[in-house]
């Protein structure tokens, strides 16, 4: 082989670049350690394409778990625009991926350029299992034997720092895969630990609880107003509070062990004796158990109204049963004076009811009179001047003309004035619904309830069920016969040597009206019978004498009709009858 | 006081207004009527006997106020009030204020007028007596002082001498003044002069 001498130099350099070249590949490792393989991929493509000039160099690196693997690419300078991406460049290499490149140099199509392309691919790993690396120069004498030195060893050292950031990845893992279970487990610890403070902290508490809500029980059952009185199962008392004693006048100490029967009236002892040896026998309750009220039997003898809630506890197998006993006969009595009260209400709403009505009469009828009067007196002045012309001889035609066109003339104007009060009449809005007769009387009787036991009436009630419906104004309807009820009571005030008897009676007559019946047991009439109802008439000492007169009035409006006959062999009796509406309230 | 008397008609309705015209009429009653009160406040006081036919029910001053407004001017006109719902307190206030009568309407004729002919009989006797009075005061200033003090003193009783003497003249001197104050004052007597000065009496009472 003949050499030059300049030829020899070039070689010399060539080879002494080879070396330094060769120097810093095997010193890369060492900036790898404990870096990412993709990091350790960047750092190799860097410095091959610089080192060697290359055009080109791609790298894939497979994936050990079988996921898509890692590509990458450089490019000197890209002469495509967009530069193609790694896979692309990949799959344009694909076909000589598995050459061997040791036969000689592969030129292929440049997938950046239009110009060949001589590459050398060289496996990672010493299947190629680990990845490959295509090294690409346009250079035909592409690669040298010192670029190819480098390139296998820059592959083998690629290898073995892949292969060890693999290792350092995995144990790196199970490291802080062993860090997480210890931590987390740590945690469990602690929480299960704090669960069972807690647990211990809640104990006491409902400990303590228990504890106070006992005392404050025993406080509250002690200063309660109600009596609170338990007994057992045999219906014997066991513990009485102190209200006990205000209510019912027992001392609590002597109560135990008595009946509890002892603190009720002998009407109440059978129905509770009967309903407690069912409850204890069927579990099946005979009264409410909130909120009942009964009558109860004070020491001294005397009856009055309360109410008891009762509960039930089993204590050592037995059953106990615990009573609240509250005295209601203040709030009765105030029932009854709100009811007496609500019934005075009604009564004044009524009279003031009948008072606007006739007071509105009275202006309409002064309305009317005016109206009226007015072309009534031009007639009647015309007429008369007519008729003393007519007595002296003086009526001349056209005078007579005149004043009859003025009498014509107001006569229709009159008329028409009745005509418009007519109309106006008409207008009154008339609240009538179809009602129940006897609920009508059933809320009568309970307002007038008080009345009748003050005034010690007996109530007979003979009211026909299943009876049609009336159409009627509901509040003029209970005003007839609240009236008709109260004229029945204070008819018997003076009555004391028989009994005073009410009777109230509901049916339909023959004709088919409902009839509704009041018959009383006092005075009766003598012989007022025709004039009861003509306004202003009264019997009693502070009697308007109104209330008859309306009363017949209101139940004409409805259609019907009211009448008085004596009642045998004493008193009087009160109808009325009102149409059937036709529906029937059941 | 020389004309024909006149009858007023005072109604808010135009029928009720010509059916009292026509009927006064007939008895040969002249009438005017007016719708309202301020109308008829409007017409100058006639210089005739006359009188007020009043409905209670107007329209702005009701009758029985516009009695009570003509009182406070002094007119002293005579009223008969028709009314279409008179009550009791009502034409009791009124005939106590003075009306003549108080109608409800529908009323008889004659009844009507005949409050009429009263109300104009007693306007026509109230003119004559303004007329008496008015003559009798001007015979009363046309007397001197001394003349008036003498029958003042005539009228309480006093007699000749005593007047004399209360007077510081002579008794002839009284004598001879109290004939000229007779003469002038038209009187008959004493018993006539006294009438005569309570009847100015009793009008300058009522003016006060």
């Amino acid at each position: 082989m003949d050499t030059q001498p300049e030829e020899l130099a070039a070689e010399i350099k060539r080879l002494q670049r080879c070396i330094n070249d060769l120097v810093s590949i095997l010193a890369l490792p060492v900036v790898w350690s404990g870096a990412e393989p993709s990091h350790i991929l960047h750092t190799l493509l860097d410095v091959l394409l610089d080192m060697l000039q290359l055009d080109l160099v791609y790298v894939r690196l497979n994936d050990p778990n079988g996921q898509a693997p890692i590509e990458m690419v450089r490019f000197a300078a890209p002469q495509k625009q967009p530069a193609p991406s790694p896979h692309e460049v990949g799959d344009a290499l694909q076909q000589w991926l598995g050459a061997d490149s040791r036969q000689g140099p592969l030129l292929v199509q440049n997938p950046l350029g239009d110009r060949d392309i001589s590459i050398v691919p060289l496996g990672l790993g010493l299947q190629s299992e680990i990845g490959i690396i295509v090294a690409g120069s346009e250079r035909a004498d592409f690669p040298w034997q010192t670029e190819r030195l480098i390139l296998s060893v820059a592959a083998n050292q690629t290898s073995i720092a892949l292969q060890e950031a693999r290792l350092w990845s995995e144990q790196q893992r199970v490291t802080s895969e062993l860090d997480r279970r210890v931590a987390q487990r740590t945690t469990e610890l602690a929480a299960a630990n704090d669960d069972l403070r807690k647990e211990i902290a809640e104990r006491k508490r409902t400990e303590e609880e228990l504890r106070s809500s006992e005392e404050r029980h025993r406080v509250i059952v002690e200063a309660a107003n109600d009596a609170v009185v338990s007994m057992d199962d045999h219906g014997v008392i066991q513990f009485a509070n102190p209200a006990t004693a205000r209510i019912f006048g027992h001392d609590p100490t002597e109560l135990m062990g008595k009946p509890m029967t002892l603190l009720m009236p002998e009407s109440v002892r059978r129905l509770h004796e009967s309903g407690f040896r069912r409850y204890l026998a069927t579990g099946h309750r005979h009264i409410n158990w909130q909120g009942v009220e009964l009558t109860a039997l004070r020491r001294n003898g005397q009856e009055f109204p309360v109410e008891i809630s009762f509960g039930e506890q089993t204590r050592d197998g037995h059953k106990v049963f615990t009573g609240f006993i509250r005295d209601i006969s203040e709030r009765k009595q105030a029932e009854d004076r709100l009811r007496v009260s609500e019934r005075d209400l009604q009564m004044t709403q009524a009279e003031l009811a009948r008072v606007s009505r006739l007071t509105t009469m009275g202006e309409l009828a002064a309305s009317i009179a005016h109206e009226v009067n007015q072309p009534l007196t031009a007639v009647v002045n015309n007429g008369n001047a007519c008729l003393r012309l007519l007595a002296s001889g003086n009526l001349e035609p056209e005078v007579l003309q005149r004043a009859l066109e003025g009498i014509v003339a107001d006569g229709t104007r009159a008329s028409s004035v009745l005509a418009r009060i007519r109309a106006f009449i008409k207008k009154e809005p008339a609240a009538k619904t179809e009602l129940d007769l006897n609920e009508v009387i059933q809320e009568v009787l309970v307002l007038a309830g008080p009345e009748l036991d003050e005034n010690q009436v007996l109530l007979d009630q003979q009211l026909t069920t299943d009876l049609p419906f009336v159409l009627a104004d509901r509040v003029q309807l209970q005003q007839v016969l609240l009236n008709l009820v109260m004229n029945g009571i204070e008819a018997m005030v003076a009555v004391t040597n028989r009994p005073r008897f009410l009777g109230v009676q509901s049916r339909i007559d023959e004709s088919g009206d409902l009839l509704v019946a009041l018959s009383d047991s006092g005075t009766g009439f003598d012989s007022e019978l025709d004039r009861v109802f003509t306004p202003f008439f009264t019997t009693k000492a502070n009697g308007m004498g109104m209330g008859l007169s309306i009363s017949r009035s209101l139940i004409e409006s409805h259609g019907g009709r009211l009448w008085a006959a004596p009642n045998s062999p004493h008193g009087a009796v009160f109808s009325f009858i009102l149409p059937a509406a036709g529906g029937s309230p059941s | 006081m020389t004309g024909a008397p006149i009858v007023f008609v005072v109604d808010d309705d135009p029928s009720v207004r010509s059916s009292l015209t026509f009927l006064l009429s007939t008895v040969g009653l002249q009438a005017e009527s007016f719708d309202s009160a301020n109308s008829f406040l409007q017409r100058k006081p006639p210089d005739a006997p006359s009188c007020l036919v009043l409905d209670v029910r107007l329209p702005g001053l009701s009758g029985l106020d516009f009695q009570r407004e003509l009182a406070a001017r002094k007119i002293r006109i005579p009223i008969v009030f028709l009314t279409g719902h008179g009550d009791i307190p009502m034409s009791v206030r009124a005939i106590k204020a003075g009306a003549v009568e108080f109608l409800t309407k529908p009323f008889r004729d004659q009844d009507l007028l005949d409050a009429v002919r009263v109300a104009l009989e007693r306007d026509r006797a109230r003119h004559e007596e303004e007329k008496d009075v008015m003559s009798l005061q001007r015979r009363f200033d046309s007397l001197t002082s001394r003349e008036r003090e003498v029958i003042s003193m005539v009228v309480s009783g006093m007699l000749n001498k005593q007047i004399a003497d209360q007077l510081g003249t002579a008794e002839s001197t009284v004598k001879v003044q109290r004939s000229r104050a007779i003469e002038k004052m038209h009187a008959e007597s004493v018993v006539d002069l006294v009438r005569m000065v309570e009847k100015l009496k009793g009008l300058s009472e009522k003016s006060r």
